[in-house]
């Protein structure tokens, strides 16, 4: 059986996946000018600083796009078919958008602009963030 | 002086055949392709002094086709690298190249083979690092496919609009591919068939995807100097743009939807000594059918989001209509040779010699490849 992969991190996008594995989501910004961007890179993409920092977010998303991937083309994915990858604006990160799955909801139910939250799914010694739509009562 | 400032000119167009078959050494269709583009234009290899190809892979480079040519040596040659527009990229920097002077006369080629269009029943997969760290983990894979479901879907969300716009394009190619004993999928399908296709990343389907097939197209580019002593009416390259967008990226660009087709589109006309109005033939990639509306759009063939009323029903793209698109079946239909094989078509149809798919007095073409950061565009004039 064929896992699904897990990331492999590197010098900028470390922070990342070291924040998820502690159940927290943040994303690169620029120490000089402020700018957020994604994915994490080796400069600033505005002023070009190489002073670039973790900055938690809440984990509060909006539905950007989606997709119901019908046809697996891993293997490792053909059991979890049909599933959501989705485009997601992070509500106190505007201007960038990650990627992920929304998980625990029916896709015929998601739209773009439903509220999202993150939760997270372990992956080997992995931990992936992923989205949900936003529970009524909270986390 | 050491350098040119020179108006450049399409001369010879040429195909290997086209097919499905697998196990084939793309190599040789790349120089059936070429034999066939040199002797078109009259000329012979020893004329060709640049060669040019996309992308760079393995054996399939510039000097090995030089090699299997008997080519003694080349002014200028290129391996153009696979972040450019597909086959037009190579095209594009052999007009360039000839355009400067950096050599007279350049052999453009692209040869695929159907196991390298198909993303379906791949077993090996490199680790999910740099860039993939944030998509492979997620599921995204099949290349641009799921990302293509997200452009649709977006789409959808900013204008509106219906998957019958999306279906116009697949049973447009159909209709076209009927005419051309080149394409490899000729049988037409009807709106129907469109909207009872499958799935593969919802809303994008099965009809929304190309087809991969086996084959090579070739291209001969000169100055319109040279072209003038030549055997085929030369066909002139009136302009050419490329363009990314901000923040050029597949998955993580500014603009999903359009990519840098905007970018590209207005560089284009802003260089061009023609309008959207004076064109009479449309060869837009569609690698995916959002790929060509959002060409049909951005090159300003109609406003952007209208594209759902100015295709009305499918009338306007089709033979005998107001604009005819993607005249060979495009990819969809007469195969994935990915992107020069467009170019071709506009050639041949400024040349007037398309037969039963010919459009009445096309004297002025727009040609695009590609989507998202690697955005390429030219016009044609006969």
């Amino acid at each position: 059986m064929t896992d699904k992969q897990a990331p492999v991190p590197d010098r900028y996008s470390a922070f990342y996946w070291e924040n998820a594995a502690r159940g927290r989501l943040a994303v690169q910004a620029c120490e000089e000018c402020g700018q957020v961007q994604f994915p994490p890179n080796a400069v600033c993409e505005s002023c070009q600083s190489q002073s670039l920092t973790a900055r938690p977010v809440s984990g509060r998303a909006t539905l950007y796009a989606m997709t119901v991937i019908r046809q697996a083309f891993h293997p490792a994915w053909k059991d979890s078919l049909p599933y959501v990858i989705a485009q997601v604006q992070l509500d106190d990160a505007p201007g960038i958008r990650i990627q992920t799955n929304i998980v625990q909801a029916d896709p015929a139910d998601l739209k773009a602009g439903d509220p999202l939250e993150v939760v997270y799914e372990q992956r080997g010694d992995v931990t992936v963030p992923q989205f949900r739509p936003t529970q009524k009562n909270g986390t | 002086m050491a350098f040119a400032t020179r108006a450049t000119a399409v001369v010879g167009v040429g195909y290997s055949t086209i097919h499905r078959e697998t196990g084939v050494d793309s190599r040789p269709l790349a120089v059936t392709a070429a034999k066939q583009a040199i002797g078109d234009a009259g000329l012979t290899t020893a004329d060709i002094d640049g060669i040019f190809e996309y992308p760079g892979q393995g054996t399939q480079i510039a000097v090995e086709m030089q090699r299997m040519l008997g080519i003694r040596d080349l002014a200028v040659f290129g391996d153009n690298s696979p972040s450019g527009p597909s086959g037009l990229a190579a095209a594009q920097n052999a007009v360039m190249a000839v355009a400067s002077g950096a050599c007279e006369t350049a052999l453009v080629f692209r040869s695929v083979t159907r196991e390298w269009g198909q993303q379906s029943g791949k077993s090996e997969f490199p680790p999910a690092d740099g860039p993939d760290q944030f998509l492979a983990p997620y599921g995204d894979y099949g290349a641009v496919i799921p990302s293509m479901g997200m452009r649709k879907y977006r789409r959808f969300v900013d204008f509106g609009g219906s998957e019958e716009d999306y279906g116009h394009i697949a049973v447009n190619a159909r209709r076209w591919s009927a005419l051309n004993d080149r394409a490899v999928l000729r049988t037409p399908i009807t709106m129907d068939d469109y909207l009872s296709s499958r799935y593969i990343a919802e809303p994008l389907r099965l009809f929304d995807c190309d087809y991969p097939v086996t084959g090579a197209c070739a291209t001969v580019i000169t100055s319109t100097e040279r072209a003038a002593d030549l055997r085929r009416k030369p066909v002139v390259v009136d302009a050419m743009a490329q363009g990314t967008g901000s923040r050029p990226s597949w998955s993580f660009a500014d603009d999903l939807v359009f990519g840098g087709t905007i970018d590209c589109g207005n560089r284009l006309w802003e260089r061009s000594s023609v309008t959207p109005q004076d064109v009479k033939v449309a060869e837009l990639y569609d690698g995916f059918t959002h790929i060509t509306i959002s060409w049909v759009e951005a090159l300003g063939l109609c406003g952007i989001g209208e594209f759902g009323d100015w295709v009305d029903g499918g009338r306007t793209i089709g033979p005998g209509g107001r604009l005819p698109l993607n005249t060979n079946g495009g990819q969809l239909a007469e195969g994935r040779l990915h992107g020069l094989s467009f170019l071709n078509e506009a050639v041949l149809q400024l040349r007037e010699e398309c037969g039963d798919r010919q459009v009445a007095g096309a004297d002025v073409a727009v040609v695009a490849n590609a989507h998202g950061p690697q955005c390429g565009a030219m016009v044609l004039t006969s």
